[in-house]
């Protein structure tokens, strides 16, 4: 029988928080992210990019998923869920 | 994100292309598995007569797959016309918005009230229904497909209100559109009277002879003639060619195309007039009953099928 073994404790809210907003960042250039933790693996997001611009709402939020897939993506991902996300050009 | 194997990416593709409107979702159209998804196809049964729906339940691979290649986390994901329009929350804010009716090519309803007739039995029996409703507004619904729902709930942004033969309707403004000429009536049923919405334009059950029924098989005609009654029945006397309606013939038939021509029967033409209404409302437009059922059949076409 194998055992995960769990080298580090999960992350911290405050640090996926951190890490979601550098991932929006660098993949929007210009970009500025404000990330809320909502426990237990749920955010907020609101997201003020020129990369919006003429965009339709699911595309500007596709960007944003984009950028943050990998943190969403597999059974363990970190991220569970994006309970709202609001995108904003500025 | 982009390590999608290109065998799946094709799959995806030919499913968005397969129909205009495609609805990825846990469960189907006429079983969803979770609450958004159910929200979503509530949605489109209003508005579209005919779509389709992957249920990504059944499909690990495409489950994953579909949120990478649409670049979108959630199922469920409406795709009109080969682009993801969004999922619950983004196709909720259309409809608020009255967006929804560009972004599936349909044409804003119209806010003319329609014109409405209830005999005066079903006006009683709704009055009388309205004292016990608790203040709570009657509906009259009438989806995509045309069939109606008659119900007692709480008011609703945006709806238009008729008076009919003293009886107050409440209806969104797309059932309103195709409201015009309904007539409400109380029939009697095998469980007691019944309302009866007649919507024009909706399709029926035609009613089928026994002798026009064989002349129809005769004929060759493409038909699936299905047998509603128990299996008991069956043992005791059937019809040659018919098939009995079980679990497996059920998906069968809810699988086939829409203007597949059904024939339902059962012992005297009740049990399988349901069964017919039944398939009108999951989309069918070609559903016939047997009137008089295989007991017509035994009198009319075939004595050595006993009678019981």
């Amino acid at each position: 029988m194998a055992l995960r073994i769990l080298s580090s404790p999960p992350p911290e809210p405050e640090e996926l928080a951190e890490r979601l907003r550098a991932a929006i960042e660098q993949a929007l250039p210009g970009a500025s992210a404000s990330v809320v933790a909502r426990g237990a693996g749920h955010f907020e997001l609101d997201v003020v990019s020129e990369a919006f611009a003429g965009l339709s709402r699911v595309k500007q939020q596709q960007l944003v998923y984009a950028a943050i897939a990998p943190l969403l993506s597999g059974d363990a991902a970190p991220v569970h869920a994006i309970d709202r996300m609001v995108t904003r050009t500025p | 994100m982009s390590n999608l194997p290109a065998d799946l990416k094709d799959r995806i593709e030919s499913l968005i292309a397969s129909d205009r409107v495609v609805l990825f979702m846990k469960g189907n159209r006429q079983g969803p598995q979770c609450g958004f998804s159910a929200q979503v196809v509530q949605i489109l049964d209003r508005l579209v007569p005919d779509y389709t729906t992957i249920d990504v339940l059944s499909d690990p691979p495409l489950r994953e797959g579909i949120k990478v290649f649409s670049s979108w986390p959630t199922i469920p994901q409406l795709y009109v016309a080969g682009e993801l329009v969004g999922g619950c929350d983004i196709v909720k804010e259309l409809v608020s918005t009255g967006e929804i009716f560009e972004t599936l090519g349909l044409e804003r309803p119209s806010a003319q009230p329609p014109e409405i007739r209830i005999s005066d039995a079903a006006a009683a029996e709704l009055q009388r229904l309205a004292g016990t409703a608790g203040g709570r507004e009657l509906h009259l619904m009438i989806d995509a497909r045309l069939q109606p729902g008659l119900y007692f709930g709480p008011a609703e942004d945006g709806e238009l209100r008729v008076t009919a033969n003293g009886v107050a309707l409440s209806l969104d403004p797309v059932s309103a559109s195709r409201a015009n000429g309904v007539s409400i009536d109380v029939r009697p049923g095998a469980s007691g009277p019944a309302f009866h919405v007649d919507v024009p334009g909706a399709p029926q059950v035609r009613q089928l002879g026994a002798k026009e029924t064989r002349a129809l098989l005769d004929a060759g005609e493409p038909l699936v003639l299905v047998d509603v009654r128990t299996p008991e029945e069956w043992a005791r006397a059937r019809i040659a060619g018919a098939r009995l309606l079980d679990d497996a013939l059920r998906a069968e038939l809810e699988a086939l195309p829409r203007d597949t021509q059904i024939v339902f029967h059962c012992h005297h033409g009740g049990r399988s007039q349901r069964a017919a209404e039944h398939f009108l409302a999951l989309g069918f437009r070609n559903v016939a009953n047997l009137a008089g059922g295989i007991d017509a059949w035994s009198q009319e076409v075939d004595p050595s099928v006993p009678r019981y």
